[in-house]
């Protein structure tokens, strides 16, 4: 059991050569990833009223609302600023915005990161 | 013979993050070390004092990336004790099993870099690859590797259904299974106890008097863990063992923290069988009475500390944090003093640093 | 029509080219296999020549107050050394004459790399070069004589100084390599420490020497160094296969040239499949067990095969 000592890993890395490799071949397969995933910030348009909570409580300030009156207002989305970490779908009392696991692909383009989630203009 | 100074970061490819060393050496043998801190100071006790308490909890966790659930659950904690807010005991269960899985993650991947920094590249990779498991099973219940977001003020986000559950049992005896062939490895591996067995060697008095914390005064013999002296959380309803050692060398490190990685399984499998029901949090006010409250928490380093003073307002007054690299760094010139050169890298591995949390 | 066969011979096969690839597939072979060990994928089969052109193809920074020609001469002339070696250890296919007392050349020009490299570290001012070339030198004193030592043991046996002798020696009386199985595990011990390889890469520890005498190195120069690292590995692993193995093949024949390549695969994974599984050594116990133990032990090994 001594002699074993010297040459401990050798069975390890035989096994291991023989068996399939543990890591993947990252861009050129596609990862899934988990149901809970904090991918990307979406919203409900219909259920937000403008109450600004989730903007509020946003601890990067990637969100931002424009409110001009009751029934006109803007919620845009910084993503770039956007940390996922999900205090906004926290926040809502109106189940108007949430996470889920899409996540987009990255830009260079500041403007792609810039997101207008709800905009309501007042009905003529 | 002249002395050469070789500096060791803030850039180095033995540090992962950025720390100083300026290590004077004759010929081998290190006679002199300083180091210097501060390179990834962020201000963070500063940004929390202007920020609310429920954005705060972000803020901490953004403190370290290995440790961040033990942060938030601090952090957490002092404000439900100012609150005197009762946090349903399901919660407190899921916070307590997070913590756990994140000791399992914190371990394994200091056995890999400190396998890595003694050139065993095979045992960096085989542990690195068994750290994937617990990985995926926190970003299974929780949406995050790392920023977990479990942590809220009242309790805890997510809850637990009878999948994930089966899922993460499953996933700890596949785990407790290649954490025995890594203990194997060090206990009976001659070219792993070669580089760190008798290497940074810390008596039980060199531990008491630097007030040094966590793993690596474990392995020195001082028998101390907060949640079992000081049970915070869900630890109080559990059984826990302190895996105690005396040798107090890198070695003995690496022993008690692979050992700690079984023990942390188990908790999380007692966790799982005695899952209490019921809601997991309660709805916490956005105000904290004005107070000041002292937390603490046994993060896989050691004994993380909490100051916070509340005003009345929606925001701290001060919160001061101390974590338990501040107090593990202090011993490193001690540690590193007649020590060969090529040592140096296993005794600043085996202390475990997180300069991220000591900088904050 | 000689000329042109001469310079097809010395240029592409089986001289400059021919070897260079071989020591790329080598290398490649070599990460693939340490990869496999560890239960990664591992590159992809032209990754070695990529990471050369990519070097190539880099800017060439030097430290100010580095001699600037001595930076320049070293790789190349290390470069050279180790392809003038790979000329006496023909791959199987029959080139330069043999002569008695080519092993001696062999060996000295195997063994220049290693005094280059550490000059490249003196010369660079870098502390990490200092300290890597000081270690490169300690580790020369140790791994040096137990390679010449426990290579003579094929030489006593044969005794032949050259390489063809040695090998037809081996075709009458069969291999060296089960009868010497502990003079080839010694050879094998002094070869990864002229290699450089785990667990001997003592010189350029990652990390706490950065990469050792190579730290300021870059660009074209450090893509030579490298390269002159892959072809000594080629050249040294050759060298078992021509005084362990002879017995095995013949030169000159098509079988002779597959089993050769065989035999070389072979010892490569053994070279892999040794750094895989230890740990660096220090320096100490590196010259404690060589002067110790495996230096004397090829000394018996010796006396027992002259008293044969």
């Amino acid at each position: 059991m001594k002699l074993r000592s010297y040459f401990y890993l050798l069975p390890n890395i035989v096994r291991a050569f023989f068996s399939k490799p543990d890591t993947v071949n990252y861009p050129s397969i596609t990862l899934e990833v988990a149901d809970r995933f904090r991918g990307s910030v979406r919203i409900k348009a219909q259920n937000c009223v403008g109450c600004s909570l989730c903007v509020r409580d946003c601890p990067a300030q990637a969100l931002e609302l424009e409110k001009e009156s009751k029934n006109s207002f803007r919620l845009i989305h910084y993503r770039d600023r956007c940390t996922y970490c999900g205090q906004c779908e926290l926040s809502c009392r109106f189940d108007a915005i949430f996470l889920d696991n899409e996540y987009d692909e990255p830009s260079s383009n500041r403007a792609h990161f810039i997101v207008t989630l709800v905009e309501r203009v007042p009905e003529e | 013979m002249t002395r050469i100074v070789v500096p060791i970061g803030p850039q180095h490819p033995l540090l992962k993050e950025p720390i100083s060393f300026l290590i004077s050496l004759d010929g081998e043998r290190v006679v002199n070390s300083s180091l210097r801190l501060g390179y990834v100071h962020r201000g963070i006790e500063k940004l929390a004092q202007q920020r609310t308490y429920v954005q705060n909890v972000y803020l901490i966790e953004r403190i370290c990336g290995i440790c961040s659930h033990i942060h938030t659950t601090t952090y957490c904690q002092a404000i439900e004790t100012l609150l005197g807010l009762d946090v349903p005991r399901r919660g407190l269960y899921i916070r307590t099993l997070l913590c756990e899985l994140e000791r399992i993650h914190s371990h394994l991947l200091w056995l890999g870099v400190l396998a890595k920094n003694i050139g065993l590249d095979t045992i960096f990779m085989y542990s690195w690859r068994d750290r994937e498991i617990v990985l995926k099973m926190m970003e299974e219940i929780s949406g995050g590797r790392v920023s977990h977001a479990v942590n809220i003020i009242g309790g805890v986000r997510i809850d637990l259904d009878a999948d994930r559950l089966t899922m993460l049992e499953s996933g700890l005896n596949d785990l407790n299974g290649r954490v025995e062939e890594l203990i194997g490895t060090i206990e009976r591996d001659r070219s792993f106890a070669a580089r760190t067995r008798g290497i940074g060697k810390l008596t039980l008095e060199d531990v008491k008097s630097f007030c040094v914390v966590g793993p690596v005064a474990r392995a020195s013999g001082l028998d101390i863990d907060l949640r079992r002296d000081a049970p915070y959380a869900a630890y109080h309803e559990l059984e826990i063992e302190v895996p105690v050692m005396n040798e107090g060398d890198v070695w003995a490190r690496s022993m008690i923290r692979m050992r700690e990685i079984l023990q942390a399984s188990r908790l999380a499998k007692q966790i799982i069988r005695t899952l209490p029901k019921g809601p997991v949090s309660t709805t916490a006010p956005r105000k904290v009475p004005p107070g000041e409250v002292v937390s603490r928490a046994e993060a896989p380093r050691g004994e993380v500390f909490y100051y916070l003073r509340s005003n009345g307002s929606q925001q701290p007054e001060r919160l001061k944090i101390r974590t338990p690299t501040l107090t593990n760094l202090i011993t490193l010139p001690e540690q590193l003093k007649d020590v060969q050169m090529a040592d140096v890298s296993a005794v600043i591995a085996g202390v475990d640093l997180c300069i991220a949390c000591a900088d904050r | 029509m000689n000329i042109l066969h001469m310079l097809f011979e010395i240029l592409i096969f089986p001289g400059f080219a021919f070897v260079l690839f071989t020591a790329l597939f080598f290398h490649w072979l070599d990460r693939k296999l340490i990869a496999r060990f560890q239960g990664r994928i591992g590159p992809p089969w032209y990754q070695p020549v990529a990471d050369l052109i990519k070097l190539f193809s880099k800017e060439d920074i030097l430290p100010v107050g580095t001699n600037e020609v001595f930076a320049t001469l070293l790789p190349l002339v290390s470069f050279a050394f180790v392809m003038t070696a790979s000329f006496y250890l023909p791959f199987a296919v029959p080139t330069t004459q043999s002569f008695e007392g080519d092993i001696i050349v062999v060996i000295f020009l195997l063994s220049m790399p290693s005094l280059l490299y550490f000059l490249a570290g003196w010369i660079t001012s870098g502390v990490y070069s200092i300290l890597g070339g000081n270690r490169s030198l300690l580790q020369y004193f140790s791994y040096e004589v137990l390679f010449l030592l426990a290579i003579s043991g094929t030489v006593i046996t044969s005794g032949s100084w050259s390489l063809a002798g040695i090998r037809s020696a081996q075709l009458t009386s069969g291999s060296y390599f089960l009868p010497q199985l502990l003079g080839f595990f010694l050879t094998v011990s002094g070869l990864i420490g002229k290699l450089k390889r785990d667990p001997y890469d003592i010189p350029k520890a990652k990390s706490e020497m950065v990469a050792g005498p190579l730290t300021e190195f870059s660009g074209k120069k450090l893509g030579l160094w490298q390269l002159t690292n892959q072809l000594q590995t080629v050249v040294g692993l050759s060298f078992l296969v021509h005084t362990y193995f002879g017995g095995y093949w013949q030169m000159g024949t098509v079988g002779g040239f597959f089993t050769f390549y065989l035999l070389l695969i072979l010892l490569q994974c053994l070279l892999s499949a040794i750094s895989a599984i230890y740990a660096r050594f220090r320096i100490d116990q590196l010259i404690r067990l060589n002067w110790y133990a495996l230096i004397p032990l090829a000394l018996i090994h010796n006396l027992f095969l002259v008293l044969k």
